[in-house]
């Protein structure tokens, strides 16, 4: 087992109190034949090792490419990063070559997406997939110099310890009988099974973050619950951080500890979860939460956002939000609102409030 | 108040091919002896989790599928078995809106051609009259003049929804299976549309059946709630009924794994072991083997009986107008046990 231990990537151990993750005033565009898409303008983001953060949003607000511009998973072109600064345990990541990226997104960040359909290729065994992902990671992991190879494992030896390596995985996200079940193809799974499988695959390289798109939402609402607390006991087992990305408040309130409210391109407002639930600063997350059917209302007492999400070629002046908000002023025209304190540790992107409270 | 739709003692089963002659082996049962009543003016939701047989309901009302036994009653008249002329006539009572608004709108129509096809098959409109009436029905549903001479593609997923309820109207419907039509759409659109669903409702006094995953949504729009699992309702009752006092362990594991926007909401979680099993007759050999007794028993949570493995649970009235399938009712008759 010493060669075992010989292959456990050595792990810089950071002090607890800086920032995980750095993503600072990140400006993404696409180009397209309609034009120049903005699709993200300014984005800012801290994350702490062992947060649980909430990333919320409606469809196109740019939630999915914040997260992918982490891994640096965003296609350039026809992507372009125009400005800002992403930085991961202090290192930046915009500016590593391919090659550490590819070490990189082996050793620090997992990802689970919405479909665990398509996800998994139907033609291998989870047996394959997993010891894959495992083998992938430990190759990525240390670069073994040459001198050193008389002392390495038998590749009968790694795949042994791969394979050993994927069903404590499978135990870990709790799938029953892994160690049977590992010889089974994905559609021998159930969709929350698969969604478990992709899990185990994210955890593979032991990541310091994981990243969750819309993890439960192809699933039914019961296995969503299974999910969700799945993601839970690994926080608290683990010790991982996680962005949970979704555009279900309810999924928010019950999992996260901090959310961010996304909106065409930018964080418009942050803070913890009972904070923002309770006291709503920005129109927009106010009318986020005033639109979901919740226990209290009655008959005709909802009420949804007027109008549409913005074009992103032509994104509206100022505040991106104005067209469709009721408090809206002459300044929210013209400029884009500053992120401000609003209370502890809670911040939002809105005129109606002053810069020095 | 009269009863507009009465569904008795539906049954749709798929066949089942296999074996050496691709003959019918089994069956697949989606929707499995279903009842229930949908008085006129009324919302009434079905909900369930996927492959739970709602959509399968939905179809075999409108006739789309065919039942392969039971009835159904639209306005005291039984359509079970009409023919396709005569249900030319009832499909301009009865219409349907789906969940993919794209997917169920034609992307080589405009929307003035979508909207006024109806008018056109039902009631020979064509010309300046079908074209008042399309921008009429335009202006209902909130969609704009200029927006005659567009295709759908160019529209959000909640106009074109809006788009789909504008042809459901044309024929002046008097009931609406709405399949899941919010689904697809953003909260803040899904609200928006919730909402113009109910103004329709209480303008043209439609009667809607609408199936939904969703209990949110389904505690805003319904009057009344039906629970389906595994093609058989386990509980039916009024809105309030339902949310405040299930009865059923289905039903209670349901409402509590509603994510509700709260952080501060302070309640029992109760998570289901497994998932959905599945609906094939116990004379598949492949698949879940069901042998008999509730559907829901593999994956309850309470303490179950000996019953709960061997006889299924009939829907029985425990109080007035709400009715449970579960052996733990106390209110259930005990079963004899069958004669060996």
């Amino acid at each position: 087992m010493a060669c075992a231990m010989f292959w456990i990537p050595a792990r810089g151990v950071s002090g607890d109190m800086t920032d995980l993750l750095n993503i600072e005033n990140l400006h993404l565009e696409f180009d397209t034949y309609d034009g120049v898409v903005k699709v993200l303008a300014g984005v800012d983001l801290q994350m702490r090792r062992g947060d649980v953060l909430g990333l919320v949003g409606e469809t196109g607000c740019g939630k999915s490419m914040t997260a992918l511009s982490v891994p640096r998973l965003i296609p350039m072109p026809p992507g372009r990063i125009t400005a800002g600064r992403v930085s991961f345990k202090g290192e930046d990541i915009l500016s590593k070559s391919e090659s550490e990226m590819e070490a990189f997104r082996a050793r620090h960040v997992g990802m689970i997406f919405q479909d665990p359909v398509t996800n998994l290729n139907p033609l291998f065994t989870i047996r394959e997939q997993l010891v894959d992902a495992v083998l992938y990671q430990r190759a990525q992991g240390q670069k073994v110099p040459g001198r050193w190879r008389g002392f390495l494992p038998s590749v009968r030896q790694i795949r042994q310890e791969a394979h050993e390596r994927a069903v404590e995985l499978m135990r870990l996200t709790g799938i029953p009988d892994g160690d049977k079940r590992i010889f089974d193809y994905p559609h021998q799974f159930s969709g929350g099974m698969r969604q478990r499988v992709l899990i185990a695959m994210a955890l593979a390289g032991d990541p310091d973050l994981l990243i969750a798109d819309e993890p439960t939402t192809a699933l039914d609402v019961t296995i969503q619950a299974q999910i969700l607390r799945l993601i839970r006991s690994l926080v608290a087992q683990l010790g991982l951080t996680v962005l949970l990305i979704t555009h279900n408040l309810g999924v928010v309130a019950r999992s996260c500890e901090r959310v961010a409210v996304m909106y065409s391109g930018r964080v418009i407002e942050e803070s913890p979860v009972r904070e923002l639930f309770n006291n709503p600063k920005h129109p927009y997350t106010r009318g986020l939460i005033a639109a979901v059917p919740q226990k209290d209302i009655s008959r005709g007492g909802l009420e949804g956002i007027p109008g549409m999400i913005p074009n992103l070629i032509n994104p509206p002046a100022g505040c991106r939000f104005h067209p469709r908000c009721g408090a809206v002023m002459d300044i929210c025209r013209a400029a884009v609102p500053p992120t401000v304190a609003v209370g502890s540790e809670h911040t939002a992107s809105c005129f109606l409030y002053p810069e020095d409270p | 108040m009269s009863r507009l739709l009465a569904v008795n003692n539906l049954r749709k089963y798929f066949p089942v091919r296999g074996g050496l002659l691709n003959r019918v082996i089994s069956d697949f049962r989606a929707v499995d002896d279903v009842s229930f009543a949908l008085q006129e003016g009324k919302t009434l939701g079905l909900v369930g989790e996927s492959g739970s047989g709602k959509t399968t309901i939905g179809k075999c009302i409108l006739r789309l599928l065919e039942p392969t036994a039971g009835q159904i009653l639209y306005d005291g008249q039984d359509i079970t078995h009409l023919k396709q002329r005569e249900l030319r006539r009832l499909r301009s009572e009865i219409q349907m809106i789906y969940q993919a608004p794209a997917a169920s709108l034609n992307g080589r129509m405009t929307v003035g051609q979508i909207i006024g096809e109806p008018l056109w098959i039902h009631e020979s409109l064509k010309g300046d009259a079908a074209r008042d009436r399309v921008l009429e029905l335009m202006n209902v549903v909130g969609l704009k003049e200029e927006h005659y001479y567009r295709y759908p593609h160019e529209f959000s997923g909640g106009q074109q929804q809006r788009i789909g309820i504008a042809r459901a109207l044309a024929v002046q419907p008097r009931l609406i299976v709405l399949d899941e039509p919010t689904s697809a759409l953003d909260v803040s659109v899904q609200a928006q549309i919730l909402n113009l669903l109910q103004d329709l409702q209480d303008q043209f006094d439609l009667t809607y059946l609408f199936i939904s995953h969703d209990l949110g949504v389904v505690r805003y729009m319904c009057d009344q709630v039906a629970l389906l699992y595994l093609g058989k309702i386990v509980e039916v009752a009024a809105t309030e009924v339902i949310f405040e006092a299930p009865k059923h362990p289905y039903t209670q594991a349901l409402i509590s794994a509603i994510p509700e926007p709260d952080p501060d909401m302070q309640r029992e979680e109760i998570i289901l072991r497994g998932e959905l099993s599945s609906a094939y007759s116990p004379l598949t050999r492949r698949g879940g083997l069901r042998v008999g007794g509730c559907p829901f028993a593999p994956r309850c949570h309470a303490d179950k009986l000996a019953d709960c493995d061997t006889i299924p649970p009939p829907l029985i009235e425990v109080e007035r107008r709400h009715e449970v399938a579960c052996h733990l009712h106390p209110a259930m008759p005990i079963a004899t046990p069958e004669p060996a």
